[in-house]
């Protein structure tokens, strides 16, 4: 059968339009009368409220199960990641050192982020119960609940003066970004409840990752010295139970990395507990980060 | 069928490709992920497009299985040999020999003729025999007795002729290419099919380019707005439908094939149940195309003989001697014969040499009687005048059996008023009386209730010659016609026809049922046409023609209104004088129309009469003649027995049983899958809401994305597949062979409360359902719904390797990455678990479920657990493969999204109940799809 398309004009599609938008004889807007829509707002209110109604319902109940302290599941927590600061676009610590503006937000990124630290030591200001114990170091200090919950935990001090030259207390070279060689604060995940090295010591170590990677990159401190993280910072409560926690600080000071030359730094963790050869997970226990001094 | 969609993938497919080389363009290291999302689409729409291919291909293999041309031989004589040649090897000019038996290999003029007749029923219809002979008879080819068209048959004699037409030049050809030109239209499905491509693709389009646009303006990178118009499209499309249909309608097309309904194009299966009017022929479909002996009258009485397929009961009084006399004249007066070797085939199967109306009397005579050809030999058959049409009669001269009685025995049948003349005496209850006139007005009222019957009706008559004129070495020469043909004694009358097949009044009535008018079109004489068409109950008992009210009150015809007759009976000369605008009003005003004396032309402007009607038009047909009609019609019904290969051809469908009733159990199938495809659509298109909204929430709301594109594709081509082709296996939820037909143009297979209700209920519900189950999941894995508000971007930087949960941990790139993986996993089993709750309620659209019984289709079942099943491979089997982003999932959140499935239940039943309780109600006009 041959469908013959009747040719509309354009003011018969109008009229049509018009007709279906508000049709006098039939009172109808849209197709619909009046008490049809209203009809059909009423049960669309009626039956959306219920719907979300039963939503926040049963979101409600899930929130339930769920505790305010810990989560439930961890699984997928099992190695902690390690991660640099200053945190850059694609973790590239670019410093050009003749260009004050280019490290400058390097070193304003740091300067907050060292800001928990600073203030968690300072005595006048903080009432004592948040001030951060002074704990024994090489030691898990646990808290335990024995049954009633005990929070806010207390948190053990990392005293910034132990990042030595990255320190930034009474700094003029801003960390070494000014004089090219630049600090780089490398911290573990907070993950809860997890015992860190297993009670043995570890440490974090730098390396260039390929062999010119090692050249160019030269001589570098790290603070603490070797790099070490102490057992004491561990294990961690959480965000509501452990209040002030301030995880433990590696800083690594770059003293001659070749300069106009893009080097490939990757750290990682030493500790019995933490793989750090995950193939999907780049960041399992180490982190890699492109360091590149530009001078002129 | 599915292009619209197919295009959209493409789209799809094309922008994902972009997307990609945007990427690569800023960083030579970009993931290949968008070039394999980009693949895995294309693939999809090849696939599918190949399995509807397949599928559609498969179906056709079976018509051309079923077709198996035997290439036909012609004898021709050429370089003076008589040779055997294929008949697609003639060329004009050739001489070519025929018998009886053969088909005529083209068209051909004869040169000579030795009693030859031929069936012209492949070009005509009407299996009457013609004769052909060398004489030129009239000016019309059609008409012309020395013409002999390609593809007919030649019954008896033998015929030499020279071809002047071949291949498509022939008249058969002719018609052939009237048929090819007459143009293909798209099937009703097909059109629904697209009306709901244009509604998905609509919603899919604008939902995408609003929210690109919305993504844009809330400053988004391009790239990522294309990657989100990505995701709307694909979320929006149903991948799978392309497949599920055809599979549906290919299951539906195999289930007819099984009921003896052979559909040639998938499409056509559904053509057939929202069919309103079949346009029927009568020879061969309603009725059984054979002349049978209906009725027979002597002793002044009328006596009904079985007309039924098998001639099992005769029950007419056989004891009267005028019976025994009758019974003889019908067995000798009879040229016809079984071919031999046919000793094991019921009698009414045999095959036999001779015209129709002897061969009906053969029959008949050989079911009373037993061994006819021993009675023949008993009464040896001296001489005999064959039938012409000047005599009207047909004579022969016997000994009698009986050893005693030394006379000969003239028998003679014929037209009943040329026997008449030839009779001085009538037999009565086995005594010959004087035929005075009331005897004669018996008769006449006999022969007219009869002819009135439509039936064909023949006289008997016999004479005994005396003995001493007519001795036993009495030489009988029929050129001189010496011997008696007067004073005979009139035995008694006897009527044939063409009887309906005894299955068709119960199909018609069913028919009736269903709303679907039926006409009948005929090439053969209104009476018996009429005859017919009222023992068939195409008009029904009570109703009347115009003639017939005219008759009852005695006034002429012009003055009945014409409205008060629901049937008609129009011919082909009526027919002619008519415009369309009085024939549309025909159409309309009755409800019971036959037409006849019929030319092929005018069936097909029967069909566009019934077309402009606004309805879908079945016709049945099986002559060459037919196959314009059956081209034209929505769907052309071809016999497969004696349907010829240009009308099977030019059909949408084949009866192998010739059996009108067959075309009531399509029309049933075909209703039921407009039902269950409608129960398929319904069940696809509700999950692509809750695949959809994931995209929106992720746009709007920054939530780490619930659901990945690839997962989207496993629960359309995976999870999904087996469920709403289940769908198909359904059963009628009332008797829809109660209802009428769909209109064409108001019951759509995909109407505004279906999609309203599967888009903004069910699946806004699903969406809910699954919303929980992924928030579940992150909450319990440390990220509080509250706390993943807005982190999509911090979320999605792979540098961002310390990202802080509710709970104070961090998280590196990865490990949220391979969280977002067990996200799209959970919200998929958030799906599939509602998916079955929706599978379940889509069982029925009105009827409660435990009205129509959870367990009678079984397939819903193998569906659900391949549901299962699917998924649990995917998040447990598979889990490690990362490129198909499943992990494994926590078992409890297989359950977390049940009471939402239970409550898609729940609120479903309402609707129905609602609908049940209130029909006709707002709520059924909004709710009922």
């Amino acid at each position: 059968m041959v469908i013959q398309k009747e040719k509309k004009s354009c003011g018969q599609v109008v009229e049509e339009w018009k007709e279906f938008v508000w049709n006098p004889r039939t009172h109808q807007f849209m197709g619909r009368t009046g008490t049809s829509w209203a009809f059909i707002l009423l049960f669309y209110l009626v039956f959306y409220g219920f719907l979300t109604a039963m939503f926040t319902l049963t979101m409600w109940v899930m929130l339930q199960t769920v505790s305010d302290h810990t989560p439930k599941y961890q699984d997928r927590l099992a190695t902690p990641g390690l991660m640099i600061r200053p945190k850059t676009e694609n973790l590239d610590v670019i410093v050009n050192v003749s260009d004050t503006e280019s490290w400058d937000q390097h070193v304003q990124k740091l300067n907050k982020f060292l800001e928990p630290w600073e203030q968690n030591m300072r005595p006048v200001t903080l009432p004592p119960a948040q001030k951060n114990d002074v704990c024994l170091p090489g030691r898990y200090y646990e808290q335990p609940d024995n049954g009633v919950l005990n929070y806010p935990k207390r948190a053990c001090q990392f005293n910034r003066t132990q990042l030595g030259d990255c320190s930034g207390i009474g700094d003029p070279t801003h960390y070494g970004y000014s004089t090219g060689q630049p600090c780089v604060f490398i911290k573990m995940n907070r993950v809860i409840n997890f015992y860190a090295g297993a009670n043995q010591s570890m440490n974090v170590t730098c390396v260039g990752k390929r062999d010119e990677d090692a050249e160019n990159l030269g001589n570098f401190v790290m603070f603490p010295a070797n790099g070490s993280i102490d057992l004491m910072y561990f294990p961690y409560y959480g965000k509501k139970f452990h209040v002030n926690y301030t995880q433990p600080l590696v800083a690594v000071k770059f003293l001659n990395v070749t300069p106009n030359v893009e080097v490939n730094v990757e750290c990682r963790i030493n500790a019995a507990n933490i793989a750090t050869d995950d193939e999907r997970d780049k960041f399992a226990g180490r982190v890699a980060f492109k360091l590149r001094i530009n001078k002129t | 069928m599915v292009g619209g969609f197919s295009i959209l993938l493409w789209i799809g497919a094309v922008l994902c490709w972009i997307a990609y080389g945007i990427q690569y363009s800023n960083d030579k290291s970009s993931s290949l992920d968008s070039v394999y999302l980009g693949s895995v689409l294309a693939l999809v729409v090849i696939l599918t497009g190949v399995f509807a291919y397949y599928q559609e291909a498969k179906s056709t293999n079976i018509m051309a299985s079923f077709r198996q041309m035997i290439p036909q031989q012609a004898l021709v004589v050429r370089d003076s040999e008589k040779k055997t040649v294929p008949a697609d090897q003639l060329v004009v000019g050739d001489i070519v020999e025929i018998k009886g038996g053969d088909q005529i290999p083209a068209d051909i003029r004869v040169l000579s003729a030795q009693g030859c007749k031929v069936d012209n029923s492949s070009l005509t219809g009407e299996s009457e025999p013609q004769p052909r002979s060398s004489e030129f008879t009239h000016d019309n080819p059609l008409e012309t007795k020395n013409i002999s068209f390609f593809s007919t048959t030649c019954l008896e004699g033998t015929a030499t002729g020279m071809v002047i037409n071949t291949g498509d030049r022939t008249v058969i050809g002719q018609i052939a290419s009237l048929a090819s030109g007459v143009q293909n239209s798209k099937t009703p499905i097909g059109i629904e099919i697209e009306h709901f491509v244009h509604i998905v693709a609509g919603v899919a389009v604008s939902i995408g380019v609003l929210f690109f646009i919305i993504a844009v303006s809330m400053k988004y990178h391009v790239l990522d707005s294309i990657i989100f118009l990505i995701g709307i499209i694909v979320a929006n499309v149903p991948e799978g439908l392309l497949a599920t249909v055809t599979v549906a309608l290919s299951l539906t097309a195999k289930r007819m094939a099984k009921k003896n309904c052979l559909v040639k194009g998938l499409e056509a299966v559904e053509t057939l149940g929202s069919t309103s009017i079949i346009c029927s022929d009568k020879t061969g479909t309603l009725t059984q195309n054979r002349m049978t002996v209906a009725h027979l009258w002597f002793d002044n009485q009328v006596f009904v003989a079985d007309t039924s397929e098998d001639h099992s009961n005769q029950v007419f009084d056989q004891s009267s001697a005028t019976w025994a006399s009758l019974s003889k004249i019908i067995t000798l007066c009879n040229r016809a014969e079984f071919r031999p070797g046919q000793e094991s085939v019921p009698i009414m199967k045999k095959a036999v040499v001779g015209d129709a109306s002897e061969t009906a009397l053969l029959k008949f005579s050989e079911v009373i009687l037993g061994n006819v050809m021993e009675i023949r030999k008993r009464n040896r058959k001296v001489a005999e005048i064959p039938f012409n049409s000047t005599n009207k009669f047909q004579l022969s001269i016997h000994e009698t059996d009986d050893p005693s009685d030394k006379r000969f025995l003239v028998v003679m049948k014929g037209a009943p008023e040329r026997v008449l003349e030839k009779c001085s005496t009538i037999m009565v209850n086995g005594q010959e009386q004087p035929l005075d006139k009331s005897t004669a007005k018996a008769f006449h009222t006999a022969y007219m209730e009869l002819g009135g019957l439509g039936e064909r009706v023949l006289g008997f008559c016999h004479l005994y010659l005396p003995a001493d004129e007519f001795p036993a070495t009495y030489s009988f020469d029929v050129d001189t016609m010496n011997f008696p043909t007067s004073n005979f004694c009139f035995v008694g009358l006897l009527s044939m026809i063409d009887p309906p097949r005894s299955t068709v009044p119960d199909a018609v009535t069913k028919c009736r049922s269903a709303g679907i008018k039926i006409i009948m079109v005929t090439g053969d004489h209104p009476i018996t046409a009429k005859a017919i068409a009222k023992s068939v109950g195409i008009i029904s008992a009570n109703s009347e023609t115009v003639e017939d009210i005219a008759k009852r009150l005695n006034v002429a015809v012009a003055q009945v209104n014409k409205r008060d007759a629901k049937a008609a009976v129009v011919t082909g000369m009526e027919l002619k004088d008519m415009s369309p605008a009085q024939l549309d009003e025909l159409l309309a005003n009755h409800s019971e129309i036959v037409f006849a004396r019929t030319s092929p032309q005018q069936k097909l402007i029967i069909v566009e009469g019934c077309q402009r009607q606004d309805a879908i038009v079945a016709v049945t047909g099986d002559g060459v003649n037919d196959s314009p009609a059956l081209k034209k019609a929505d769907i052309g019904i071809a016999m497969g027995i004696t349907g010829s290969d240009a009308a099977k051809s030019a059909a949408d469908m084949v009866l192998l049983d010739d059996n009108f009733a067959s075309i009531v159990t399509g029309v049933e199938e075909g209703r039921l899958i407009f039902d269950n495809l409608k129960k398929t659509i319904a069940y696809t298109l509700t999950k692509n809401i809750a695949e959809l909204c994931p995209f929106l929430i992720y746009i709007i709301a920054g939530l780490p994305l619930p659901i990945g594109t690839i997962t989207i594709l496993f629960i359309d081509l995976g999870t999904d597949i087996i469920p709403s082709i289940a769908l198909a296996y359904e059963k009628a939820e009332s008797d829809i062979m109660n209802r009428k037909p769909r209109h064409k143009k108001k019951d759509r297979l995909v109407n505004k409360p279906l999609a309203v209700y599967s888009y903004l209920h069910i699946g806004l519900m699903q969406a809910l359902g699954a919303f929980v189950v992924y928030f579940t999941m992150y909450a319990q894995e440390g990220f509080r719904p509250s706390t993943l508000l807005n982190l999509r971007v911090e979320w999605e930087k792979g540098y961002v390797n310390d990202l802080e949960d509710s709970y104070g941990q961090e998280w590196t790139s990865y490990q949220r990455k391979y969280l977002e993986w067990t996200g799209y996993t959970a919200f998929f089993v958030g799906i599939m678990i509602q998916q079955i709750a929706d599978l379940i309620i889509r069982k029925t659209r009105r009827n409660s479920i435990f009205q129509q019984g959870l367990f009678r289709n079984k397939v819903i079942w193998v569906g659900i657990a391949s549901q299962v099943i699917i998924a649990l491979i995917l998040s447990y089997g598979l889990g490690s493969i990362v490129a198909l982003n499943f992990t494994m999932l926590r078992p409890q959140y297989w359950f977390v999204a049940v009471p939402h499935a239970v409550l898609i239940w729940v609120y479903d039943e309402v609707r129905k109940l609602a609908i049940r309780l209130y029909p006709g109600s707002w709520w059924d006009k909004n709710m009922y799809y």
